[in-house]
């Protein structure tokens, strides 16, 4: 008996160390100190809600234009802001209607074989043929959506396109049933 | 309990544990946060360089039937504001106003055309119709300062801008 209470007492010391490892190492496991995973939810939300909202911006913008060496703006101190019509960009080399080219500019003036009169002519053939068939489209879409064709055209010109050429494109564009323009300029208060 | 005994109950535990841990995927975001915050950049960048761009109106010519208004006393005052290779000319149904020089610099003189406009905005204060001329080679930024100069002014006496000609019309040809 004396042999055995030590081995007995020393069975249960080792029973309860080892009871007491286990539910150590269990805590361990279920909380663990150094956090694995950072919960990144809450931040894809934000970040969505702001890509959502800078693209919204972004495409909302009336006008997109790139300006170069052959597109320059000129600065006025208007107070309209753009507005979103058909775009007819006249820079140096080249005359576009919808970002397409059109009719080439050489020096500022157009090559007389494309317009109806020759050299001293108004009308761009091109460029009413093309903008004929852009209002014939817009005026099938304001049937269907129930509005009125106003024949607005955003004119976007670098700022030394002379006046003789401006009023050519001016003339044309009536011409394919646009008569109101709106020049689109650089905001400034100088 | 033995020491290996200890052992298996620790591996077997860890294992129902990575078990259950396996159970509780989730998809890896960073990558589509990598993507949505280089967009979000880009369009930062692109909306803060974004330039301010605006309008001036106008018009091409039309053409209607006099009267109509209920007014046929009052005489129409046809404004038209010509710019030429030595400065603007202002003509009306009244006849040609003296010219308006360009300035010593070879710059037009639009503080002189705003206020010639502003003195006859107070003799016609309803008009807010005019045309616009040019010569041919003029270039299309002094078109657009001489359209500025054509539709407000600022008034002296209370400091606020106030409309001159904001109707305006290319005139039908050109010098």
């Amino acid at each position: 008996m004396a042999n055995e209470n030590p081995k007995l007492a020393a069975m249960q010391a080792a029973r309860l160390a080892g009871k007491k490892a286990i539910r150590s190492y269990a805590r361990k496991l279920a909380d663990p100190e150094d956090i694995k995973d950072l919960n990144i939810t809450p931040m894809m939300d934000m970040m969505t809600i702001i890509l959502v909202f800078l693209l919204k911006s972004f495409t909302s913008s009336a006008t997109l234009v790139n300006m170069d060496q052959n597109l320059s703006l000129p600065p006025s101190q208007t107070r309209l802001a753009a507005k979103q019509a058909v775009p007819v960009t006249i820079t140096k080399r080249v005359l576009l209607v919808e970002g397409e080219a059109v009719a080439p500019i050489t020096n500022g003036r157009i090559d007389p074989q494309l317009k109806r009169d020759g050299d001293n002519g108004y009308y761009i053939t091109p460029l009413v043929e093309m903008l004929s068939k852009v209002a014939r489209r817009e005026k099938k879409v304001a049937e269907v959506t129930g509005q009125k064709f106003d024949g607005e055209l955003t004119i976007i010109a670098d700022r030394n396109t002379p006046y003789r050429l401006l009023t050519e494109i001016l003339y044309s564009c009536g011409q394919a049933e646009y008569a109101n323009f709106r020049l689109l300029v650089l905001k400034s208060r100088e | 309990m033995t020491t290996r005994q200890v052992r298996g109950r620790m591996r077997r535990m860890r294992e129902r544990f990575e078990e259950a841990e396996e159970e509780h995927i989730e998809i890896n975001l960073v990558p589509y946060m990598d993507i949505v915050t280089n967009i979000i950049i880009f369009l930062l960048a692109s909306v803060v360089n974004q330039v301010p761009l605006g309008t001036v109106n106008v018009s091409s010519p039309t053409f209607g039937g006099a009267g109509g208004d209920g007014q046929p006393d009052k005489p129409a005052l046809n404004l038209t504001v010509t710019v030429g290779g030595t400065g603007f000319t202002l003509a009306g149904s009244g006849g040609v106003m003296p010219p308006i020089p360009k300035l010593p610099t070879g710059d037009y003189d639009y503080g002189a055309l705003t206020a010639k406009l502003a003195e006859i905005k107070k003799e016609f204060s309803e008009e807010t119709k005019a045309t616009f001329n040019a010569d041919a080679v003029t270039s299309y930024e002094i078109v657009v300062k001489t359209l500025d100069a054509m539709r407000t002014y600022k008034d002296e006496k209370d400091q606020q801008e106030k409309q001159l000609f904001p109707d305006i019309v290319f005139a039908a040809g050109i010098l």
